[in-house]
């Protein structure tokens, strides 16, 4: 089934969203929306994961699982990551009273 | 199931049974914890649980050797081991070393030693634990710890990019939670969300990077994608004019930088090793800086080498160059930095960081070197000295904090009159982490340096040897601060609360790791002999022909797949040769 949609369209979203994400890991302080931007880094490379795989042609020898395999467990270990970084989150939170990355700073040096 | 899925080979499962013990034991520990959790005090717990939890370490070593063993006598005394395990599994591992779990993972020699190396390692990490109380959650902590072991032993047995990131991710996580463990400390929870924060930051880069792997190559095995790679020769220019070549190799250099602490990736770890616990960070500098190295030699050397410096020039694009400037820039930053710390354990971290500057000198070495496998033996060599002295830091790091309640170098004034034994140890393994010979660390040093210096064409050479000078440069600068903490030993008067003798759980790691860096140190050998004998298969692994090829591959020449996204000209990625992996494997 030729596309209607080019693979270079899905390529331009996923860098787009990508790089969103990281600015809004670089500049955002407050711990939430820092988990937020991460979340939307992850996607972006699922996106990019799942285009590949509908478009590519695995060559000979590739083995049995094509990339798309990862896109679901890239899901997986993001909602295993939110859990995780939820906690973290609120074990500062009640510690500081802030969830605001910068105020964190007991440890430098 | 389509055709030409291969069917999977549950003897397989066989081979990862270290880990699938260590799985199984965490939820026992849990579970257990759940029942004693209302009957009794913190401190029985933590010794209940830490005697069970060594019970499934126990077992766990008893799988991985078992292993170890059944390998290498399978072939020579196939009739004892048929008559033991029965036939069909003496067939089994009688089988060359390849890939299991339908190519995902390996099982060769290679993994057999690394995880009896893990569950070790591991076993003087609870032994440590056990020594004083810092959380209230003990079955969660250990359970935790031998998870975060999984993670590595299936990491450093992996031959995939989704069985890699999964393992990877499977360590961190485990690995964030033990950081934050801590309860009565504010540092312990703030170095745990730090390290979340940018270990999640890097993860996330580098399953990018790897999604613009899968793109190029059309496949997340390694094999594959390096037969891909060779396929679509990249000419002269090399990776230069390939946006997404570059960005995927940048991409994938700082996922790893994050994990074995490279400069400039390296802010997480002088927080996180001093705000965890110190059993942890025990755990986070040598376990998870094992498995990570062991898979970074794995894809750069395996995977990727193609892309190492196509041009044939040593500092041409590709990245071997930038191992190289990461590798000089780390191990001066990392010396540098730890010479103005007052703090025992972020010492420790900067210590560390330097040492990964030293292994990545190595790295570079087995890059250019016609003995790819000594090279590549000796960073193993490195790895595994390297982890067992900083056990033993670490848990002389416990035992402060158990009796002055502060981890600062001065906390370890007089310690070599309080304990002097202990004392004596903690100099040994100072020593060897300096390079001084005759220990384990000097040693580690002179294969590293010295595989280095013996490679490739004389401009190679030539930028190798300006590397491992700067090495040695920083050996000598990294021997004030470690002579620092001999110092606070021997020539300080004491202060602060007197140190109790340590009991068996502080004093025998420390005792154990001094003998590890002597015992290799006066006789280097065997363990060389060992992680070269090692490195050959985790640098050659190939998918056995006979199981993954399919068995009609239908090799269609369709033209390669991926525009870049600047449009940029892209290797022609699947390239349809009808022979890659059997023509490899045969």
């Amino acid at each position: 089934m030729n596309s209607e949609i080019p693979l270079n369209w899905f390529l331009y979203f996923a860098a787009a969203s990508f790089s969103i994400g990281l600015v809004g890991v670089l500049l955002r302080r407050n711990a939430i929306v820092v988990l937020m931007a991460i979340e939307i880094m992850l996607n972006a490379a699922n996106i990019n994961l799942v285009a590949f795989w509908r478009y590519g042609t695995p060559p000979p020898g590739a083995g049995p699982l094509a990339g798309v395999i990862l896109a679901l467990f890239v899901i997986t270990i993001a909602a295993a990551e939110v859990a995780v970084g939820i906690g973290l989150i609120l074990l500062c939170y009640r510690r500081w009273n802030a969830a605001d990355v910068d105020r964190y700073d007991s440890l430098s040096g | 199931m389509p055709p030409n899925v291969p069917t999977l080979d549950f003897r397989d499962f066989w081979h990862i049974a270290p880990a699938g013990v260590l799985a199984a034991w965490g939820l026992v520990v849990l579970i257990v914890d759940l029942v004693l959790a209302r009957k009794r005090s913190v401190d029985e717990r933590r010794r209940t649980i830490g005697a069970l939890s060594m019970v499934g370490v126990g077992l766990a070593l008893v799988a991985a050797a078992g292993l170890l063993a059944l390998g290498r006598c399978a072939v020579e005394h196939f009739d004892t081991v048929s008559n033991l395990v029965g036939p069909s599994l003496a067939e089994y591992f009688g089988r060359p070393g390849g890939t299991i779990l339908l190519g995902t993972t390996a099982a060769n020699f290679q993994t057999d030693v690394f995880n009896v190396l893990y569950v070790i390692l591991l076993g003087l990490v609870v032994w440590i634990s056990t020594s004083y109380t810092f959380t209230d959650n003990w079955g969660e902590y250990f359970a935790l710890l031998m998870w975060a072991t999984v993670g590595m032993m299936l990491l450093s047995a992996s031959e995939e990019l989704v069985m890699m990131f999964l393992a990877l991710e499977t360590m961190t996580i485990c690995l964030y939670l033990l950081t934050a463990m801590e309860k009565s400390r504010r540092r312990s929870a703030e170095a745990g969300l730090k390290y979340f924060v940018y270990g999640s930051v890097s993860s996330a880069l580098f399953l990018y990077g790897l999604s613009l792997v899968y793109g190029l190559t059309g496949t997340t095995q390694f094999d594959a994608i390096r037969q891909a790679l060779i396929d679509s020769d990249p000419g002269d220019g090399g990776i230069a004019g390939n946006l997404a070549a570059a960005s995927a190799l940048l991409l994938m250099l700082v996922g790893f930088g994050f994990k074995v602490s490279a400069v400039p990736f390296h802010q997480w770890a002088p927080d996180v090793y001093e705000g965890a616990p110190a059993p942890v960070t025990a755990w986070v500098s040598t376990g998870s800086k094992i498995a990570s190295f062991v898979v970074l030699l794995k894809v750069f050397l395996h995977a990727v080498q193609p892309w190492s410096h196509p041009s044939n020039q040593l500092m041409g694009p590709g990245w071997l160059a930038l191992v190289v400037v990461i590798s000089a820039v780390t191990m001066t930053y990392g010396n540098l930095a730890a010479l103005a710390q007052k703090n025992f354990k972020r010492m420790l971290a900067y210590s560390s960081i330097a040492h990964a500057g030293y292994m990545l000198v190595g790295v570079a070495a087995v890059s250019v070197s016609t003995r790819g496998v000594e090279a590549a033996g000796s960073v193993l060599y490195y790895l595994v000295v390297y982890a067992f002295a900083n056990i033993g830091a670490f848990a002389v790091a416990a035992w402060v904090v158990r009796d002055r309640d502060g981890d600062q170098i001065e906390d370890l004034n007089g310690m070599g009159r309080q304990a002097p034994f202990v004392a004596l140890c903690l100099v040994l393994l100072m020593l060897s982490l300096i390079g001084i010979p005759p220990f384990a660390g000097f040693f580690g040093k002179l294969y590293l340096f010295l595989e280095a210096l013996n490679q490739g064409e004389s401009t190679e050479r030539l930028t190798l040897m300006g590397l491992v000078a700067l090495g040695l440069l920083n050996s000598v600068i990294s021997a004030f601060y470690y002579v620092r903490v001999l110092k606070a030993m021997y020539f300080r008067e004491p202060s602060g609360a007197r140190l109790r003798p340590p009991r068996a759980a502080i004093a025998a790691p420390v005792v154990l790791s001094a003998v590890v860096v002597t015992v290799f140190g006066v006789a280097p050998t065997p363990l060389i002999n060992l992680m070269k004998s090692a490195s050959a298969p985790m640098l050659t692994a190939v998918q056995p022909a006979s199981e993954l090829v399919p068995a009609s591959p239908a090799p269609t020449p369709a033209p390669a797949v991926v525009p870049a996204p600047a449009g940029a000209p892209v290797p022609a990625a699947a390239s349809g040769v009808p022979e890659s992996a059997s023509g490899l494997a045969g």
